[in-house]
């Protein structure tokens, strides 16, 4: 796809925004973005063709000088231009932002009501409920800022810590 | 004018009412910032939700969607927003007398949101088929998400065949305009430039639309509550101020009134003992 085409071009970055109802809620550089739409994962990197998409729930990934970022975000939809990832959803939260107790409890609850009740329309909440939930937990199990292995940026990301240290 | 008195009591009155006004001024005031705050949270994700679908409007394989067709008009739904309370001036007013001149020679449908639109449409004998009142501010959110849906199914069954929506938009605590916006179907244009027709949407148009015009219709009514609900307050703290002003120009004239009462009893007094001192000293009455 586009991607292959412009990673050459890795020296260029692409900029995130995220808009939820409580106003320009992110907004970061970034070497490469992994969002979950509805029909699978979408990598993004700069010079990417313009495309909506529909978003589904799950975690947002932006990867950043070998530093790795992540998001829950639930719905919404995507503006991919070529400089520019604009992302309009309800929810989107960092890791700092998300209440772990909450989200497990939540997810036991949901687990358990799952298996006693049958309305199919109550069932389907639940589904999206433990969705979001396990997404929860995932997203604030990693607090901290991963990193990640990159080949083609190894000796950059090497180099860019030595000059940090 | 009564006596001594009765004015004491009228002052005393005033300012009891004084104080009242008072601290609605200060509870419109805290609201007003709390208010704003979620106003100005809501506009950037409307507006640019906005763009995108008048992007999808100008396009012409999204015209033959559902949501962008036109249908020949047999009726139209309104949802109106309005206060649950009064002493807010003209807020109510205005935007229930744009929305019923607005319905003049349509076959409608009104889903009201609040006490006073109720009862202006009730004593009209409109067609009212829903009414919302006493909405908590907390709640606001996840209630425009819950009406958003009914809307679509509303629009969807057929029931009605084009929606519009009449909020009060906020623009500076001084000046709100009551506004009547068409929501659905959303308006198509027909445009000639062709840059923005090789733009491709993920998994496909239709799904793309099924997906943004429930969230820019969520987005759209969150929106309007806010925009409404800021105005209100805006009006009510100007009001409340104003009310605040009137009252203590009235405790002043009161004041006034009752010192020179005051006064004059104390003249009158005076003048009564020097009279009666000048004739006892001429050696009184003979």
């Amino acid at each position: 796809m586009a991607e292959q085409k412009t990673n050459k071009q890795n020296d260029k970055k692409i900029t995130l925004n995220i808009t939820t109802p409580r106003g320009v809620k992110f907004t970061e550089k970034a070497d490469m973005i992994i969002m979950r739409c509805i029909d699978g994962d979408l990598g993004v990197l700069s010079g990417h063709e313009p495309v909506s998409a529909v978003l589904g729930d799950g975690i947002l990934r932006i990867k950043n000088n070998g530093i790795e970022k992540k998001l829950a975000v639930f719905g919404g939809i995507a503006e991919i231009d070529k400089r520019t990832v604009n992302i309009f959803s309800t929810i989107a939260q960092p890791p700092e932002e998300i209440d772990l107790e909450r989200a497990e409890a939540d997810l036991r609850e949901a687990q358990a009501t799952i298996t006693e009740k049958a309305e199919e329309k109550h069932v389907q909440g639940l589904h999206v409920l433990i969705h979001r939930s396990m997404v929860r937990i995932q997203v604030s199990m990693h607090p901290g800022e991963i990193e990640y292995f990159d080949e083609d940026n190894e000796d950059e990301h090497k180099k860019d810590k030595a000059d940090e240290s | 004018m009564g006596s001594r008195k009765d004015i004491k009591q009228r002052i005393a009155n005033v300012s009891s009412v004084e104080q009242i006004i008072k601290a609605m001024d200060m509870v419109a005031s805290t609201k007003l910032v709390k208010a704003r705050a979620q106003l100005n949270g809501v506009r950037p994700i409307y507006h640019e939700l906005k763009r995108v679908v008048d992007e999808l409007s100008s396009r012409m394989d999204a015209h033959s969607h559902v949501f962008f067709k036109e249908r020949e008009v047999k009726n139209s739904l309104y949802i109106i927003l309005t206060s649950d309370r009064g002493l807010s001036g003209s807020y109510n007013t205005n935007i229930l007398e744009k929305s019923f001149e607005h319905m003049q020679g349509k076959n409608e449908k009104i889903f009201v949101v609040g006490a006073k639109g109720n009862e202006y449409f009730k004593k009209r004998n409109k067609n009212i088929i829903r009414t919302i009142v006493g909405v908590a501010d907390a709640q606001v959110y996840y209630f425009s998400e819950s009406i958003a849906k009914w809307l679509t199914d509303f629009y969807l069954s057929g029931e009605a065949k084009e929606v519009f929506i009449a909020y009060t938009h906020f623009e500076n605590v001084l000046s709100h305009t009551p506004i009547i916006e068409k929501l659905l179907p959303v308006a198509t244009r027909t445009m000639d430039n062709t840059d923005l027709s090789d733009k491709k949407y993920e998994p496909s148009i239709d799904v793309f639309i099924n997906h943004v015009v429930p969230l820019y219709l969520h987005m759209n009514i969150f929106r309007a509550f806010s925009e409404s609900d800021t105005s209100e307050q805006a009006i009510r703290m100007v009001n409340m101020n104003a009310a605040g002003k009137n009252a203590n120009e009235i405790i002043d004239e009161l004041t006034r009134i009752y010192n020179r009462k005051r006064q004059a009893a104390i003249t009158q007094e005076l003048s009564e003992i020097v009279g009666s001192a000048n004739i006892l000293n001429k050696g009184g009455l003979k």
